[in-house]
This record gives C-alpha cells, sequence and structure tokens, in this order.
C-alpha cells in the first residue's frame, strides 16, 4: 500500500519510493526518507497529507504520497 | 579569515549570523529564508584576536549533492571557496537529520565546529543531547547555543578561531566510490545514515516523540483545513493591509503629513524674497516632492512590521500548504505563496524566493507574476489615489490586491498556454517547522531597517528624479523659462507618451504619462513627479471638484481633473505594469533567460494597460457615457485586440508545437514497435 | 544673498546624492535604491554555472 491509505499515528516502514525523480528521491533521501525508515502520517488533508519522517514534520501532496510504498 | 555557516534549511544560521555580524539580514520562520551568499566581519565582541573574521552565511542545504539552486551556491561554496573553518549549525530538535549533512561536511578536511541550535526548545521538550559523547564520536567541537539570545555564540567564535589551522578527521568517510554508480552512492549513503543513526540513538534522549500529535498539529488541522485555511489566509492578509493602509497607518501619517507641510511652508517663508525659479526648485521640487512620497512612510513601515511577524511565527508553510491545491490548477506551485506574500513588501527579495521552487517553468512564472501584488512602494500611490479621489476609502486598497491576485491566476494560465503546460507530474513537499512566537524587537528592527532604506531612496534616487522632473518642467529646448508648463522640455518628452494614455485616462496630460513614465524607475517616483507637477497634491482632484471650483470662479491653473473613473484606470495602470527596474534586475537573474525576462515585461505592459483600459470603457460606459471619448476607446481596442492576438497567435504555436512533439514520439513509439 | 543660500544648498543637496550613488555603483551595487542590491549582485555568474553543471549529471 501507499501512503495514502496510512493510518493516521501509526508508525510504517518505507518499502520503496517511486518518485521517476531522480533529484528528487535523492532530496527525500537526505531528509531521511527512504526504504527501511520509519514514517508516520500525523494526518490526511484534502490535497495531501502531513508526515512525520525522523524528526522533522512535512508536508506531501497526494502524487507524492501515492510515490511512497509503505 | 572566513568562517562559512552552514545547516540545514531553517536551523537559524541567518540569526546567528545576524548577532555574529550585527546585520539585520532577512529571518524568517519557514525552510528557504536565505536564498544567497551574504559576508559580512564578525563583531569584536566576539572575539580577543586581532584578526578580522568575516563570516559567511550560507543558504541552508540537506546534504551536499544540492537539490534547489540555492542549496548548490551551499555546496558549491564549501568546496571550491575553502574556507578557514565551517561552523555547522545543527537543529537540535531535528539531530537525526541534521547529522547526516555534518558528516559529509566532516569529510571535506576543513575544520568544523558543530553548534548545537535550538537548544533552548530542546530544554522545554525534556529531549536530552549529551553533547560530550556527540563531540567525541564526530571528532569536532560540540558546542550548545541559542541563536535568538546570543547564547554560546562567543564560545562557537572562539573554538572556530583556535581551530582554524587545525585539519578536520572525518569520522566517518565513504571511501572511494564510483559517484556514477548511482548503486554505490546510494549504499554509501545508506551507511552514511545508519552511522548518524547509531550516534543520535547513544546521544539522544527522548521524552516527546515527533510522530505523536501536539499542540501545533491541533493548529495546523484547522490552518490548513481546505475552507477554513483559505478563509483564514484571505482574513490575515486583509488585516495585514487594513491594519497598515486604513487604521494604524493613516493615523501616523496624518501627523507627519502635517509636520512635513508646516516645514514646506515655513521655508517657503524664508525664501520669499528670493528668486522665484529657485525657490521653486527648493520648495516644490525638492522637499515638496520628497515629502510627499515619506509622507506614505507610516503606511508602509506598519506593514512591513505586520508581515515580519507572520514571517517569524511560522505561518508562511501553512499557507503554502493550504494554498498548493488551488495553484496547482494554474500551474504553480504552494511555494509561489511565499515569494507573492513577500512582494506585499518589496518586489526584489519576492522574486528571489521564487528560487526555492525546482521546476523551472513555476519558477519563472512566479518570478513573473509576483510583480502583480502591489508592493510597499505602490502603497504611497494607491494611498494618494484612494485619499484624492475616494476620501481614502479602505476598499481601494482591498480591490488593487484582490485584483494582483486574480491577475496572477489568469497570468498563470496565460503562461501555460503560451509556454506549453505539460500534465506532467510536480510533487510538493513542504517543510512544517514548528511554531513559535513571533519576536517583536525582530519585527521592528526589520521594520527600522526596511523604512531606513525606503528614507535613503526618497532622498536620493527619488529626489534627484523630482529636481530633474522640476528642471525639465520649468525650462523649454532653447534653456529659456518656458512661459507656460506646457511649452516645457518635460512636456514635449512625455506628450507622446501622454496619447497612449489617452484611452485609460480620458483626457491628454502630459503630467500623467511623465509621472507614469517616472515610476519604472521607482513606483514612488509616480507620487513625486505628480507633486511637482500639480504644485502639491491637493491639485490634482476629480472633476466633480473641478466643477465646484468653476462654479466660484476659483484660480485653476496648474489643475488637473480626471474622473474617478479614469483615476482608478491611472492606478492600476500604474499598479500591474512592471515596477522598477530593480524588480526586472531580479527577474532577470531569477529566470535565466533573456526570453522569459522579455516576454515577463510584455505579459506585464499588456496586463496593466489592458486591464487600466477595460476599467475605464466600462466604467465610464456605466456611470456617464456621455463623457467618453469615442475615438481614443476605439484606438483603444484595437491596441488591446492587436495584443490579443498576438497572444492568440503564441498559443496557437505552442499548441502546433505540442501536437508536432506528440507526433514525433508517436512515430518513434511506432517505430521501435 | 538668499538665492546664493539656495544655490548652495540645491549644489549640497545634488552634489551629495551624486557622490553617494557615485560610491554606490563603485562598491558595485547594480540597482542603486534598491535595498537588495547588494544580494542581486555576483550570483548570476558561477551560480547560473553550477545550475548547468549539475543538469550534465
Amino acid at each position: 500500500m501507499n501512503l495514502r491509505d496510512a493510518v493516521e499515528g501509526k508508525e510504517y516502514v518505507v518499502r520503496q519510493i517511486d518518485t521517476e525523480d531522480e533529484d528528487l528521491n535523492a532530496f527525500l533521501f537526505s531528509l531521511g526518507c527512504y526504504s527501511g525508515e520509519h514514517i508516520t502520517v500525523v494526518s490526511h488533508l484534502k490535497g495531501g497529507c502531513i508526515v512525520s519522517i525522523k524528526d522533522g514534520r512535512y508536508n506531501i501532496d497526494h502524487q507524492l504520497a501515492d510515490a511512497i510504498i509503505i | 579569515m572566513r568562517i562559512a555557516l552552514t545547516g540545514n534549511p531553517n536551523s537559524g544560521k541567518t540569526t546567528m549570523y545576524n548577532a555574529l555580524t550585527g546585520r539585520n539580514e532577512k529571518v524568517g520562520n519557514w525552510a528557504g529564508v536565505t536564498v544567497e551568499k551574504k559576508e559580512h566581519p564578525i563583531k569584536k565582541a566576539y572575539y580577543g584576536g586581532e584578526e578580522q573574521l568575516i563570516a559567511v552565511d550560507l543558504p541552508g542545504a540537506y546534504s551536499m549533492s544540492p537539490f534547489t539552486s540555492e542549496e548548490s551556491i551551499t555546496s558549491a561554496y564549501v568546496k571550491h571557496e575553502n574556507p578557514d573553518v565551517i561552523i555547522n549549525i545543527v537543529d537540535a530538535t531535528n539531530l537525526s537529520r541534521s547529522l547526516f549533512f555534518t558528516t559529509q561536511l566532516l569529510e571535506l578536511g576543513i575544520p568544523v565546529v558543530v553548534a548545537l541550535n535550538k537548544s533552548d526548545i530542546n530544554e522545554k521538550k525534556d529531549t536530552k543531547i549529551d553533547v560530550d559523547a556527540l563531540s567525541a564520536k564526530l571528532g569536532c567541537p560540540v558546542i550548545r547555543t541559542v541563536s535568538t539570545s546570543a547564547e554560546g555564540l562567543k564560545t562557537v567564535v572562539e573554538t572556530a578561531v583556535a581551530r582554524a589551522n587545525e585539519s578536520q578527521l572525518a569520522p566517518y568517510s565513504e571511501g572511494n566510490i564510483d559517484l556514477t554508480d548511482k548503486k554505490a552512492v546510494e549504499n554509501a549513503d545508506r551507511e552514511r545514515f545508519d552511522f548518524v543513526n547509531k550516534i543520535v540513538s547513544k546521544v539522544e534522549t527522548r521524552k516527546v516523540l515527533t510522530k505523536d500529535k501536539n499542540s501545533d498539529d491541533r493548529i495546523d488541522a484547522v490552518l490548513t483545513n481546505p475552507v477554513a485555511g483559505i478563509l483564514i489566509f484571505a482574513g490575515i492578509m486583509f488585516l495585514v493591509f487594513q491594519i497598515s493602509q486604513a487604521w494604524v497607518g493613516p493615523l501616523i501619517a496624518d501627523t507627519l503629513v502635517a509636520w512635513l507641510e508646516t516645514f514646506q511652508a515655513w521655508v517657503g517663508t524664508l525664501l520669499e524674497n528670493a528668486n522665484p525659479l529657485l525657490s521653486a526648485l527648493l520648495v516644490d521640487g525638492v522637499i515638496g516632492g520628497v515629502s510627499a512620497v515619506i509622507g506614505f512612510l507610516p503606511l508602509v513601515m506598519v506593514m512591513y512590521f505586520l508581515i515580519a511577524l507572520l514571517e517569524d511565527c511560522g505561518y508562511m508553510s501553512r499557507a503554502a500548504v493550504v494554498l498548493d491545491p488551488i495553484f496547482k490548477k494554474v500551474g504553480l506551485s504552494g511555494k509561489s505563496v511565499i515569494p507573492f506574500v513577500i512582494t506585499t513588501g518589496c518586489a526584489v527579495p519576492g522574486i528571489m524566493a521564487s528560487r526555492t521552487i525546482r521546476n523551472d517553468r513555476e519558477r519563472r512564472a512566479t518570478a513573473m507574476l509576483s510583480p502583480f501584488m502591489p508592493c510597499g512602494a505602490k502603497i504611497p500611490v494607491i494611498a494618494l489615489f484612494a485619499g484624492a479621489f475616494f476620501d481614502g476609502a479602505g476598499w481601494v486598497s482591498f480591490v488593487m490586491y484582490a485584483t494582483g491576485i486574480v491577475l496572477i491566476f489568469l497570468g498563470a494560465l496565460l503562461v501555460n498556454k503560451i509556454a506549453g503546460y505539460k500534465a506532467r507530474k510536480s510533487f510538493f513537499i513542504m517543510e512544517l517547522p514548528e511554531y513559535k512566537a513571533p519576536s517583536l524587537w525582530g519585527a521592528f528592527k526589520s521594520m527600522c531597517n526596511r523604512g531606513w532604506a525606503y528614507i535613503k531612496k526618497a532622498a536620493t534616487i527619488i529626489l534627484l528624479c523630482n529636481t530633474v522632473v522640476q528642471v525639465m518642467q520649468t525650462f523649454d529646448w532653447s534653456f529659456q523659462v518656458a512661459e507656460t508648463a506646457d511649452s516645457s522640455i518635460l512636456a514635449s518628452i512625455a506628450g507622446p507618451f501622454a496619447y497612449l494614455l489617452v484611452p485609460i485616462v480620458g483626457v491628454l496630460s502630459w503630467q500623467l504619462a511623465a509621472a507614469a513614465v517616472t515610476g519604472f524607475i521607482a513606483k514612488e517616483n509616480v507620487v513625486g513627479t505628480l507633486a511637482v507637477c500639480f504644485v502639491g497634491l491637493e491639485n490634482l482632484i476629480d472633476t466633480d471638484e473641478l466643477a465646484m471650483l468653476e462654479g466660484t470662479g476659483a484660480e485653476i491653473a496648474g489643475v488637473i481633473a480626471i474622473t474617478k473613473v479614469a483615476a482608478l484606470a491611472y492606478l492600476m495602470f500604474n499598479l500591474y505594469t512592471p515596477p522598477c527596474f530593480a524588480a526586472i534586475g531580479a527577474m532577470n537573474s531569477e529566470m535565466k533567460s533573456g526570453k522569459w525576462v522579455w516576454a515577463g515585461i510584455g505579459l506585464q505592459l499588456c496586463t496593466g494597460y489592458t486591464v487600466a483600459y477595460l476599467v475605464y470603457t466600462i466604467g465610464t460606459l456605466v456611470t456617464a457615457p456621455s463623457t467618453l471619448n469615442v475615438g481614443a476607446a476605439v484606438a483603444g481596442l484595437i491596441a488591446v485586440l492587436i495584443m490579443a492576438a498576438v497572444i492568440v497567435c503564441m498559443v496557437h504555436r505552442t499548441n502546433r508545437k505540442i501536437k508536432e512533439d506528440y507526433a514525433l514520439a508517436g512515430n518513434q513509439a511506432a517505430m521501435s514497435r | 544673498m538668499v538665492d546664493v543660500i539656495i544655490v548652495a544648498i540645491l549644489v549640497c543637496i545634488i552634489g551629495g546624492i551624486l557622490f553617494y550613488l557615485y560610491r554606490a555603483k563603485k562598491r558595485g551595487e547594480v540597482c542603486i535604491g534598491c535595498p537588495y542590491g547588494r544580494q542581486c549582485t555576483g550570483h548570476c555568474g558561477g551560480h547560473g554555472q553550477e545550475t548547468k553543471h549539475k543538469k550534465k549529471h
């Protein structure tokens, strides 16, 4: 499943990230978002969701949420 | 000796830089405030030595491999410019992410001092970091700091100076890997993160886990709610403009204007016996022109203060989040909101802020469209017209900002049509910083700084322009005193432009044309030039008042009367045409494409003209159809139609090109089959 | 007499401004009068190349 179906507040492990954009993959990597790392959806919004990666909060849109497989 | 400040975005580098150097660079609570390298000597109070220390503030970066163009400034600087020491500012609230970059910096061989910033927030959350253990693991000094209160900065600088000529051993080295081999690089990075995670698990003890919901999330739930969030954003922006331009600002401005007028009158009486030309140059040209601009300073300063508060509290990222879905529909990104909001202060930093947008087309469109948001220099123009024609009504400024937003949306759609919008994936990711109470002192300093810049500009460029305008208005081409202003140099130069303005204001007025032209140098000039040309702004009146004046047989020389509708149209023309040379320069450096810059200037000119024409023509047809100058209206219509035709032509060409591309792709696909 | 004083004041003001502009130009500010003038400058060259460099990868 991908991040969009994640339950709020539950910690998941990222299995795969497929954005078809190497630079973006590398960027997400530098934030600590890569396969094997933990990720938690704090809340779902209309256009995207708020996630917690390591000790930071980020907003990502649905397109990106779809590309993160957990 | 050069000390580079590096670290993740929003870790407090510029705050530290400001504390160290006494500068007043822009700070804010979101990732990507600083988009440019800055250098300044460090204050002597922070170290004992004789040698001059230069602090170099760099844009934030998450790693050595740049993602957006401002990050590339940072990696290029530390790699190629060999700073003597690197101060790595680490966000203590997010150690696990920050140390990834730290370990990369440690590999460069340049001595590193780690400043564990935002330590105060950690104390509040009861998160403990073992500084000594961290220092031992990293192999470099680690010092607890709080940038906002300058705590620990002296120790950081002293340690940095002491380390200047030491070499730095890397605690973790990825060794010789083939950088072209993606797999190898990724594996090396993974090992690096594993190394960081091990350190963090040893030195950090957390009571509050970040993944748990906290009070910030409850605020976020409201602020990022698709309906309430947008209403709140609109409400906040409305309040900012209302407070600065209708409630608090004018209160102070009225007093200031009274003082300035008294001063001007006092100088006037002193020079009663002087040569009338000279005294007019000093009293009307220099003092009158500048004080007309300075008089609006309180409005601008109050707004600077409010915007600084807004930028400091952490709301900007939330505004970007809540508006992203809307902006996506017109092909922009939620991140475009930040440049747009900053532009309400000044278009130049606004355009520069677009650098954090990664997609080229989105970035260029944002840089091109952000000048439609009226900036601080346009406030005097708005306030002047609102005061002279509409009794200072608040709705005038509100309508100007609202029209600006509408134009941004329409412009974005147009840019998509012309530049060929392909429905490609555009991902949005935005860090949400923790909220913090905005610093009143910081906002006050920012306000004074920008207010001072405004005064400096008024006293130099604007004053010079006003003097030139006054001289050109006084003399004719044979350098004799012009009999009437209409035979002056200024009138003959601005005359041709005045014809262009007839469809917008309904009358042929070289004064209005001259003001619009000087406005391209700096928008405040519109106010200054009008003040000079009409010998005081009270002579800029509307036609109803003129009728009254004529009734009483008053002296009406030098008075230009235009209708209320024309005033509105002229105001819009000034607001939505290119803001000033500085902004065009900023557009040029952000877009990195001459084609886009010219397209941007063209779009802004066409938009300003079209909007103003439509407002005047339709407005006049509704209010007083008999006064419409039919010839001018037809000429204007032709001009607007030509612009529209050019745009349609360009859209058509783009469509054809896209079709060709698709056809080509289709053929290739067919061939490969 | 008054005229001489006015001329002197005007010369002082205009001269001061021109000197200020000259100094600013010498310091390398591209857009004088813009509070962000100094930040604008000098980034077009090296920084632009860096982006091109990145694209090659």
